[in-house]
């Protein structure tokens, strides 16, 4: 890109971090602010709260997260590709075939071994 | 205290301040009465009234009240709808206070406003949720039909629309 | 149940005697849980359904009113068992109806007849706190408001 379209580029991230701080500013001018200790206190229902809230979670969140955060970034590299594609020719195809083809042997021992079922 | 009631105390001095203020007090009022979210409080036949209400026929969501939000910390209206046992009257007294300001109460069927038809010989009944949070508008009825709880809805919108930032909302207790 | 199965059971237990309606039976405190263990026990009777415990306050004494009908058979029965309201003690049946856990905490929440062997005998349905059992004939509450005549 020419250099005076970076600058496009920085007035729109302005505009929108301005504009979530726009929000933000106004909610906090606005809103009153009174806290007292029942308030404060966490919601269960109305009842008082019975034990901690930290549990402990089950793996298979995070498993989950895992295999999609790992085929989320191929994806995310298959977009760029593609537009570029007219100008690699084959040497392009072969080598993001070969990158798609190793992701490949991954998720079929994932699903081998069982990270993908839910229990 | 907000930084908008302190607004006043600078806009009364300027020459024209006082218009501005009373233009201030609209808008805000405005965007407040329109979109009152009320939480859902059915403790009894009255919920069923209630729930008529936010439905087709008797829509609630034109006048902004349609999003009944479970959880007290996102919403301005409980609409208390039923009747108040002993057991219960912690629990509600509990979720009034976890309510952000500013917070309104609408109490809604006989049961809430005075006990109702359990106000004689009956061991375990509040008689009248006012005994336990402050109520702004009381809608009687035994049920209230779904007309009657939407004027309750609007006069408690007239009564919004009477605030000014003047005076920082004030928490009876 | 006919007379024929009442006889029969009259040679196990013969304390028992028949109710007001045909189908109720007057049963003593002490026989109850061996009674209501043979009603579910038997083969050919297999009372197995618990419909409901309730009590009723007679002021001269407290009945406790159970109510099983057999799949089975497709008859119901009633049990009544009366405890004089000094002594209100009855031996549980959850060990052998496990429905019969919430009935009890029920009874004695209302009319404080306290069942033994129960494994959780507290109050179900007012505060743990609350003094008195409301349905006896004898309750008093200043805080109820009397109807005007």
């Amino acid at each position: 890109m020419v250099l005076h379209d970076y600058g496009y580029v920085g007035i729109f991230f302005l505009a929108g971090v301005a504009l979530a701080l726009a929000a933000l500013v106004t909610a906090w001018i606005l809103r009153p602010n009174k806290p007292n200790p029942v308030k404060l206190s966490p919601y269960e229902c109305g009842e008082i709260v019975k034990g901690s809230g930290w549990l402990q979670f089950n793996v298979r969140f995070y498993l989950i997260a895992l295999i999609f955060v790992v085929f989320d970034i191929e994806a995310l590299f298959l977009v760029p590709w593609v537009y570029a594609f007219k100008y690699m020719g084959i040497v392009g195809y072969v080598e993001m075939m070969i990158f798609i083809a190793i992701l490949f042997v991954g998720l079929a021992y994932a699903w081998r071994k069982g990270a993908l079922e839910w229990h | 205290m907000a930084l908008i009631n302190k607004v006043p105390i600078v806009l009364e001095k300027v020459p024209g301040g006082d218009f501005l203020l009373t233009q201030i007090d609209a808008v805000l009022n405005w965007a407040k009465l329109s979109s009152i979210w009320p939480m859902s409080f059915g403790l009894a036949c009255c919920a069923i009234e209630m729930m008529a209400t936010g439905a087709a026929r008797y829509d609630i969501d034109r006048f902004g009240a349609g999003v009944f939000r479970a959880s007290p910390r996102q919403c301005d209206l409980m609409i208390v709808a039923g009747t108040v046992c002993t057991k219960m009257a912690p629990c509600i007294e509990r979720l009034y206070e976890q309510m952000p300001d500013p917070k309104y109460v609408i109490a809604m069927g006989n049961c809430a406003i005075s006990g109702g038809i359990f106000q004689y010989d009956t061991y375990s009944v509040v008689k009248g949720v006012d005994q336990i949070v402050p109520v702004d508008v009381h809608v009687a009825g035994c049920p209230p039909r779904p007309e009657n709880l939407l004027h309750g809805i609007i006069q408690l919108q007239n009564k919004i629309r009477k605030g000014t930032i003047k005076d920082e909302p004030i928490t009876i207790r | 149940m006919n007379q024929l199965q009442l006889d029969e059971l009259k040679k196990f237990f013969n304390n028992i005697s028949h109710g007001e309606q045909s189908n109720s039976y007057i049963v003593p405190a002490k026989d109850l849980f061996a009674f209501t263990q043979y009603l579910r026990d038997t083969v050919d009777l297999t009372f197995d359904y618990l419909k409901s415990i309730t009590a009723v306050d007679y002021n001269e004494n407290v009945e406790v009113v159970y109510e099983l009908y057999s799949l089975k058979l497709n008859i119901s029965i009633t049990l009544k068992v009366a405890l004089s309201p000094g002594d209100l003690k009855c031996d549980s049946v959850s060990s052998i109806w496990a429905a019969a856990d919430w009935y009890e905490r029920e009874v004695y929440d209302m009319f404080g007849v306290q069942f033994n062997g129960h494994p959780n005998m507290k109050r179900i349905l007012l505060e743990d706190g609350w003094v008195g059992y409301p349905l006896r004939k004898n309750y008093q509450n200043k805080d109820m408001v009397k109807k005007p005549v």
